[in-house]
């Protein structure tokens, strides 16, 4: 009891501590869980990154030419490092940064945006698959007709 | 002529920390009839498991359940997709695991601490306590990187490891916290305006908590020894100094005196844990693909959580069954507020620790 009124009356001496923010970044403590950071020279487009992810912060953009974009949602993610864990070379294409993200303001576009790219992102993966597929086909029926317009030369020669 | 008021407590209250609608009957100012309401944050986790993520992503979209025992969600699920998986941890994984769940309880203990020491008028004293558990949050901001998603647990194993200077820092900061906690139990016990507000308020009898089923620190506060760490072994609890914590009182001072005595003990599991860590990976390989039906118990800071997860050998589960310490003691805690006063029923809610968030899902 005696302890608590010391406690209580020295209180009023000491420093306040929360003056300094939010003026001043918060201190963050070692290994802080932060941003997910890549690079793309090191990346080999295994999408592992894209199934691990928990909220689908991560996705691929499929280009027509068969390259794909990184595109990463730092809003959504929730920092857990699923996808360094998966990733086949983490801390080369894929790492945990110690930077903390910033707060999202109305520029980022991060809700509609990222619907918006989500969409795109699938429905490129889908042209391309349909156009691969149809790419085949094609071949396909050129591999067929080329054969057929063969073989009756080829019947005609034996 | 109805000689009865009935006048509502929440869903939005001054002194409510969360959205929970009761509605009492009061005779004068005495509490004759209890009516809950909870489930005004429904979000629909248990669908969203089910249909939206994959079994390895579930763990940490039920850590999003709360923000208190976001370990012991995530920790339950886990255990209950390994037991699906056939995986069995190696001791290290399950000492670090331990020990998460363990400062887990201190924090959530010591929040629970000040809220009530809040709704008894108490306001130096919450900051206090809420300053202190700072303690606590540092430790688990250093091991796991984030201060209140720790995202440590995942199928396998755990994310990060305990470093010799991680080690040291929970050595340092539970030391400097046993005596604050030791400070406080004697406030608790002696403070005569925190008597007022405590001893004999609320009271919970033997035989009340067992007919309408009580559990974690209610019940044990009324004398009912049951604690699911006793009773599984899924941790190695015994053998790193766990004591049941017993008192007979029953009312929010002996609620207090339990939760005290708990932190206590976690305390000295923790600093066993730091000591005795094992040597041997922290993740491992978990193969395969969940199929069949698992039940896991564990002790939540508030009471028994309980883990239903069904799979039928697919990546997405067919069930995710989450019963929380909360929902199941809404009888017994009902049953506690008869009979008070209703000046009293926000001192009485902060000592039940509600977590609405929990529940109502």
């Amino acid at each position: 009891m005696l302890k608590a009124m010391v406690r209580a009356f020295t209180n009023l001496f000491r420093p306040v501590r929360t003056v300094p923010y939010p003026a001043e970044p918060a201190p963050l403590p070692k290994d802080y869980r932060g941003l997910i950071e890549y690079n793309a020279d090191h990346c080999i487009f295994c999408d592992l990154c894209e199934k691990a992810c928990p909220p689908k912060s991560i996705r691929f953009f499929q280009h027509p030419d068969g390259s794909k974009e990184y595109r990463y949602n730092p809003w959504l993610c929730i920092y857990c490092g699923e996808c360094v864990r998966a990733c086949p070379k983490p801390d080369e294409a894929l790492w945990q940064s110690e930077t903390k993200s910033r707060p999202a303001v109305a520029a980022d576009d991060v809700n509609e945006g990222w619907f918006v790219w989500e969409a795109a992102c699938a429905q490129s993966r889908e042209a391309y698959a349909a156009a691969k597929k149809a790419a085949k086909a094609a071949k396909a029926a050129e591999a067929a007709k080329t054969s057929k317009t063969e073989e009756p030369d080829t019947g005609e020669g034996a | 002529m109805k000689k009865t008021v009935n006048i509502p407590l929440g869903s939005q209250h001054i002194s409510l920390l969360e959205p929970i609608r009761f509605q009492f009957e009061c005779e004068n100012e005495t509490i004759v009839g209890v009516d809950a309401d909870v489930g005004f944050v429904h979000r629909g986790v248990e669908q969203a498991c089910t249909s939206k993520f994959d079994f390895k992503q579930v763990g940490f979209v039920v850590a999003r359940v709360c923000g208190l025992c976001a370990i012991t969600h995530s920790l339950s699920y886990t255990l209950a997709a390994e037991k699906l998986l056939g995986f069995v941890p190696n001791d290290r994984i399950r000492y670090l695991r331990m020990l998460m769940v363990e400062l887990d309880r201190i924090h959530s203990h010591m929040l629970c601490l000040a809220h009530t020491a809040e709704n008894a008028g108490y306001e130096a004293m919450f900051m206090q306590i809420m300053a202190d558990r700072e303690l606590v949050m540092d430790i688990q901001e250093a091991i796991s990187g984030n201060r209140v998603q720790f995202d440590f647990i995942a199928i396998g194993g755990v994310t990060r490891d305990l470093t010799p200077e991680l080690a040291a820092m929970v050595h340092k900061n539970l030391n400097e916290l046993s005596g604050k906690i030791a400070d406080l139990t004697e406030l608790f016990s002696v403070n005569w305006s925190l008597s007022l507000k405590y001893k004999g308020i609320g009271a919970l009898s033997l035989e009340k908590a067992q007919i309408y089923n009580a559990l974690g620190p209610l019940a044990r506060a009324s004398g009912l020894a049951t604690d699911v760490r006793a009773e599984t072994d899924d941790f190695p609890y015994e053998a790193l100094g766990y004591e049941i914590v017993v008192e007979h009182g029953g009312d929010i001072h002996a609620r207090n005196m339990v939760r005290l005595r708990e932190i206590a003990n976690a305390i000295a599991m923790c600093h066993n844990i730091a000591d005795n860590l094992p040597a041997g990976e922290i993740m491992e390989k978990a193969k395969g693909k969940p199929k069949g039906e698992a039940i896991v118990r564990l002790e939540a800071p508030r009471g028994e959580l309980f883990y239903l997860v069904r799979g039928s050998g697919e990546n997405m589960l067919d069930r995710v069954r989450i019963k929380t310490p909360t929902f199941s003691g809404i009888p017994a805690m009902m049953e506690v507020f008869k009979g008070s006063q209703y000046a009293d029923a926000p001192a009485i809610l902060a000592s039940f620790d509600p977590c609405m968030s929990c529940t109502a899902k």
